[in-house]
C-alpha cells in the first residue's frame, strides 16, 4: 500500500489505480496518516528551512505528565530495552522512508548536477578549433555567419587576452 | 471486405501524410539554407546559452562579387568576423586577422543530396505549425533524432523569403542548449553599406598582399590513417584534410563528420605541451569540445553534439596507418 501511495503522490498511478488507492484512503485512517507522513517528508526534503518544528517544548511539557513509575529497577530497565529497540526499528523504516524518498527525488536533481560538473567554458585558446570545426558544419549552412557567434562569444572567465604565435614564440 | 478496403485506404492517406510531413520539413531546411546564401538581409539577433544573453548585429550581401558577411557584437568587447566566400577575417586584438581560409572551396551547393538523405534517416521532421517571430510569419519545424546521441533541432523559417529566423538546440528534457533569433530584420530592398561593406575587405585585402598572413597555406586533402571507432550511427565522414590554423606551427588534421543537421570534427596535431590546451571536456551552447593527449598527439574533438558523444569519440581515436 505505501508503494501506491507513494505512486500516487508521484502522479504515476494509472486511472483505475489511483481510483483504488483513493478508495482505500477515504476508508482507512491508517492510510491517510500515511499519506499525510509522506507529504510531510517530502515538504521537508524540498524545503527544509521552511518548516520550523520546535519539538524540544512538546517533549517537555509530556514529560511532565508522565506518571512517575515505582516499580523494581530491574523490570525497568528490561522494559527500557524493548522500548529503545522497538524505537530503533522505528528509527530505522523512517530513515528507509527518507532514503527510498531522497532517492525517488534524486534521478532528477543527479544529471543536472553532472552537467554542471563538465560544464567548464571553452577557452579562448581553443578557439581556433570552433572556427575551423564551424566552417564544415551544417549549421552554418543553416545559420550562416550567425553560428560564428559561438567562436567569439566572450564568457565571465574568458578576459584574458589572445594569445597571438608571435607572443607565443617570443616565451 | 469492405471494410478491409476503407482500413487500407485509410492506412495509405495516413502513410502519405506521413511521408508528406517528413519531406516537407526537408523542404523547408533546403529552403533555409537556400535563401540563407542568396538573400540580402541584415538585422540584429541574440545568441543565448545557459544564462549567457548576447546581441549581434549581422548583414549579409551577395551579388556579382561574391558573398559577403558581417557579423559584429554588440555587447561586451569588440567582436567581428567578416566572411568572404570561403574566407574568414577576425578582428583579433585591435587589427583585423585572416583566421581561416578554403581557396578553391566553393560554398554552393549548399545541403549536398547525400546530407539531407542522412538527416532523413537519423532524425524524424515535425512541421509545428506557424508562429511570428521578429514580426514576420514562421513556420516551426522540429527535427527529432532517433537517438539520445545528438541534440533536438528547432528551426523557425520565414514563411515568404526561407530566411531562418530562429534555431533552438535542445538538450535532455527538452532544455535549450542554445538559441539564436532575430529581434529585427531587414530582407532585402535597400541594405544598409555604410559599414564599408566590399571597403573595409578591399582594405583587408590590400593589407594582406602586402603582408600576407602566415598561418594561411591553405587546405590539402589528405588520408592521415586517423580513424574513430565509436561514432553514432549516421555520421559520415565529409572531408580528411591537412591544414594550418591561427595560433599553430604545425599543419593540423581535420576530418569532418556528418549528419545531415550537426557535425564532429577530429583534430590531430603534434602534442606542443601547450598548457593552454586544458585536458578535458568544455562547452559553449550546443559545441562541446575534448581535448586529449595520445602518446605525443594531441586529438581535439569538438561538435554540436552532447558532451558524452564528444567523449565516446574521443575516446575511440586511435592511428591505423603505417
Amino acid at each position: 500500500m505505501k508503494q501506491e501511495i507513494s505512486a500516487l503522490m508521484d502522479g504515476e498511478l494509472f486511472e483505475d489505480d489511483a481510483g483504488k488507492v483513493l478508495d482505500q484512503l477515504k476508508r482507512d485512517s491508517t492510510t491517510r496518516k500515511n499519506w499525510a507522513a509522506y507529504h510531510l517528508i517530502g515538504d521537508v526534503l524540498r524545503q527544509p528551512d521552511h518548516i520550523h518544528s520546535d519539538l524540544s517544548a512538546k517533549i517537555r511539557e509530556r514529560m511532565r505528565d508522565e506518571p512517575a513509575l515505582l516499580v523494581p529497577r530491574s523490570n525497568m530497565a528490561n522494559q527500557k530495552m524493548r522500548m529503545f529497540a522497538l524505537s530503533a526499528v522505528a528509527s530505522l523504516s523512517a530513515v528507509g522512508v527518507v532514503v527510498w524518498m531522497s532517492l525517488q527525488i534524486s534521478p532528477e536533481l543527479a544529471p543536472q548536477a553532472a552537467m554542471h560538473a563538465a560544464n567548464t567554458q571553452i577557452q579562448p585558446s581553443s578557439e581556433n578549433y570552433l572556427i575551423a570545426h564551424e566552417e564544415f558544419s551544417p549549421s552554418t549552412d543553416m545559420n550562416g555567419s550567425a553560428s560564428y557567434i559561438r567562436t567569439v562569444s566572450y564568457g565571465s572567465d574568458e578576459a584574458a587576452p589572445k594569445k597571438t604565435p608571435s607572443e607565443k614564440q617570443a616565451k | 471486405m469492405k471494410l478491409r478496403i476503407a482500413l487500407c485506404g485509410a492506412l495509405l492517406i495516413v502513410a502519405n501524410a506521413y511521408a508528406e510531413e517528413r519531406s516537407s520539413g526537408l523542404d523547408w531546411l533546403e529552403v533555409a539554407a537556400f535563401a540563407g546564401h542568396q538573400t540580402d538581409y541584415s538585422g540584429v539577433f541574440v545568441y543565448q546559452y545557459g544564462n549567457h544573453v548576447e546581441t549581434s548585429n549581422i548583414v549579409h550581401i551577395n551579388d556579382a562579387g561574391g558573398e559577403y558577411e558581417k557579423l559584429e557584437s554588440l555587447d561586451g568587447p569588440k567582436r567581428e568576423i567578416i566572411r568572404h566566400d570561403g574566407q574568414v577575417w577576425s578582428y583579433i586584438n585591435h587589427q583585423m586577422v585572416q583566421i581561416d581560409s578554403q581557396q578553391g572551396h566553393s560554398r554552393f551547393p549548399f545541403l549536398l543530396p547525400e546530407q539531407l538523405s542522412a538527416l532523413n534517416t537519423n532524425y524524424q521532421a515535425k512541421l509545428l505549425g506557424q508562429e511570428r517571430v521578429a514580426g514576420y510569419n514562421a513556420q516551426v519545424i522540429l527535427f527529432q533524432p532517433k537517438d539520445n546521441l545528438r541534440y533536438t533541432h528547432k528551426v523557425w523559417v520565414h514563411t515568404d523569403s526561407g530566411l531562418l529566423l530562429k534555431a533552438s538546440v535542445l538538450g535532455d528534457k527538452n532544455q535549450v542548449a542554445e538559441q539564436y533569433a532575430f529581434t529585427q530584420l531587414q530582407i532585402g530592398g535597400k541594405i544598409d553599406r555604410s559599414w564599408g561593406g566590399r571597403c573595409d575587405l578591399v582594405d583587408v585585402h590590400g593589407k594582406d598582399s602586402s603582408n600576407p598572413p602566415k598561418s594561411v597555406k591553405g587546405i590539402t586533402p589528405t588520408n592521415s590513417g586517423w580513424v574513430a571507432d565509436m561514432l553514432p550511427v549516421g555520421f559520415k565522414k565529409t572531408m580528411e584534410i591537412l591544414r594550418s590554423m591561427h595560433g599553430k606551427d604545425a599543419p593540423v588534421v581535420q576530418i569532418v563528420y556528418s549528419d545531415g543537421l550537426s557535425a564532429i570534427s577530429i583534430f590531430v596535431e603534434p602534442n606542443d605541451g601547450d598548457e593552454d590546451d586544458v585536458d578535458g571536456l568544455s562547452s559553449r551552447g550546443a559545441v562541446n569540445l575534448y581535448h586529449k593527449v595520445l602518446n605525443q598527439y594531441l586529438i581535439t574533438v569538438v561538435g554540436e553534439v552532447p558532451p558524452h558523444t564528444v567523449m565516446q569519440v574521443v575516446d575511440s581515436v586511435r592511428y591505423n596507418g603505417k
